[in-house]
């Protein structure tokens, strides 16, 4: 009995939180819409996209040249010994873009800014100054919510294209330099191999990617329990459950994505 | 004690409220109605649900049952849009001050200003902050962030910041807890004379006897999520309750003193005979190992 009792109870638990955080979530997004269209609020989120974006661009820099550099190092004895190392900057490049490129630097992300945000908010909360925002009328989601969301839905594609880009430069560098692949050759296969619609794809993971790590990291802030060790959950949740988040979030926006391609361009995915 | 309220009984009236977490009942079908221009101070032990009834009276959290009202209008059921207007008719002095520490003094006390209206005149504002920080004896800290000053400064400083808006209603949750006692008669003598400059209605929630008898027009009484005794200072000084006259004493009864007092340790497997005597048949089955 006691642990039928006990199941019952985790399930009730459960369907409550979904149910807490599914209100969140619409709230989080409604006012976000709303605040976009609000002069009023810009400072707040060009704050946030100063605190949450421009100060990311190094590590997301670093995190990008290394996976690129890796890649080259890894991939060319392979390569190499089919005769194809001219084609190296194809799989480099591809990986990049496509995969490696948005999901580590989101994951990086999440490290970075979604702690931050949980603890941020989790100790505004602790210490009661959420409680003060809304005593004093004002909607704490719209105030606190909405800006670092937005400013996570813009800024994570634009963050991508860094990590992106600095993958390129560090597998080229690597495979040029070091590994003396002829320069023109890597050039010319890569900009063959690569497309536009992949790059975009990519980059257009990361608003997903920013708006998951945005909603769960606050929700986590909001909801984190009293004390140091509150928080410091509340961080370790916001950060599993984003990664959980980034990849699940990952894999079905590549079913997605592949049938539209196949749907527009039915032949070319034969090719 | 259970006395019936009407919603027009005062400014803000919370009738019949129950509050229950997971289960367990915090206020237990409560009935307050606060007088307008008057201090009420409401006392009780720590845990005793005084805190969560003040967070009713500005809705930050909802009753389970029960209703609230301010000025005759229902306000428990209210959106939070709605609630928003509502809210800034009140000022709210939290516990630990809960001044937004990203922001300075002077942007801790514009926010509330900030958030109702477009400010155009900052010399006017300027103006404004000076003169609610001289109310409270802090003028010339306008540029301090909360870190760099006192538990004291941080109160004073969020009682600036609740009256920004000139409100009809300033809420103080615990605001002489952790003050050494001059610094809490600081506090004890801005709250008075807040409540002569401003007329405001206060409610103070406070264990602090010397504070309460000092600011208090009535006081009452919160003992396991009721209301135990209401009235003035002299009706509470003199209340026959033992519980009444054990806290505003400071003193310990006897039943809550004996689990320090007592030595050794019980063992939980212990048996006792009351637990197989057949006129209890749970604890007999749980002994029997049934």
């Amino acid at each position: 009995m006691a642990m039928i009792e006990q199941i019952g109870a985790h399930t009730m638990q459960g369907v409550e939180d979904l149910g807490r955080f599914s209100r969140f979530c619409s709230r989080g997004l409604i006012s976000s819409f709303r605040t976009l269209f609000n002069p009023r609020a810009y400072p707040l989120i060009w704050a946030q996209m100063n605190a949450i974006g421009v100060r990311s661009v190094p590590v997301i820099m670093i995190t990008g040249a290394f996976v690129g550099m890796v890649l080259a190092i890894q991939a060319y004895d392979q390569l190499a010994g089919m005769g194809l190392e001219e084609r190296l900057g194809v799989l480099i490049n591809i990986a990049v873009v496509k995969e490696l490129g948005p999901v580590l630097a989101a994951v990086m992300l999440a490290g970075r800014v979604g702690g931050a945000l949980t603890a941020e908010l989790g100790t505004m909360n602790v210490t009661e100054q959420i409680s003060a925002v809304e005593s004093m009328g004002v909607d704490p989601i719209r105030y606190l919510v909405a800006p670092r969301m937005l400013a996570c839905l813009i800024l994570t594609p634009l963050l991508i294209i860094y990590a992106d880009f600095m993958g390129i430069a560090g597998g080229y560098l690597v495979s040029v330099i070091q590994l003396k692949i002829n320069s023109a050759a890597y050039i010319d296969y890569s900009a063959q191999s690569v497309e536009l619609w992949d790059i975009l794809t990519g980059a257009m993971k990361g608003i997903f990617f920013g708006g998951a790590m945005a909603i769960i990291s606050c929700y986590k802030g909001f909801t984190c329990r009293e004390g140091a060790q509150g928080v410091g959950q509340a961080c370790t949740e916001a950060f599993v459950g984003s990664f959980v988040c980034i990849l699940a979030i990952n894999f079905f926006y590549a079913i997605v994505i592949k049938s539209v391609y196949t749907t527009f361009w039915p032949i070319k995915s034969l090719l | 004690m259970h006395k019936d309220v009407h919603k027009d009984d005062g400014i803000i009236v919370v009738q019949n409220v129950t509050k229950q977490y997971s289960g367990r009942t915090v206020l237990d079908n409560v009935s307050l109605a606060v007088e307008p221009g008057k201090t009420t101070v409401i006392i009780g032990k720590s845990g005793c649900g005084k805190t969560v009834m003040m967070k009713h009276m500005i809705v930050l959290e909802r009753p389970t049952e029960g209703q609230v009202f301010f000025k005759g209008q229902r306000i428990d059921h209210q959106h939070e849009r709605d609630l928003a207007e509502v809210r800034r008719h009140y000022g709210f002095c939290f516990q630990m001050g809960a001044l937004f520490d990203s922001l300075t003094v002077y942007e801790n006390i514009t926010f509330p200003i900030q958030q109702k209206q477009k400010i155009t005149d900052w010399n006017k504002m300027d103006e404004l902050v000076k003169q609610k920080l001289a109310m409270v004896g802090m003028d010339g800290f306008q540029f301090y962030f909360p870190a760099s000053l006192s538990g004291g400064q941080q109160k004073r400083v969020a009682l600036a910041r609740a009256i920004a808006l000139n409100p009809e209603v300033i809420l103080y949750d615990e605001p002489t807890t952790g003050l050494d006692p001059v610094r809490s008669d600081i506090i004890n003598e801005l709250i008075l004379k807040l409540q002569e400059a401003l007329k405001v209605t206060s409610v103070v929630v406070t264990h602090d006897m010397k504070s309460a008898y000092k600011i208090a027009d009535r006081i009452v009484m919160f003992h396991e999520g009721r209301i135990l005794a209401d009235g003035d200072a002299d009706y509470i000084r003199n209340h026959p309750n033992p519980i009444v006259q054990e806290f505003i004493n400071g003193q310990v009864s006897e039943s809550e003193l004996a689990p320090i007092r007592m030595g050794g340790t019980r063992f939980e497997t212990q048996f006792h005979p009351e637990d197989f005597k057949p006129s209890n048949p749970k604890k007999q089955g749980q002994a029997t190992g049934s």
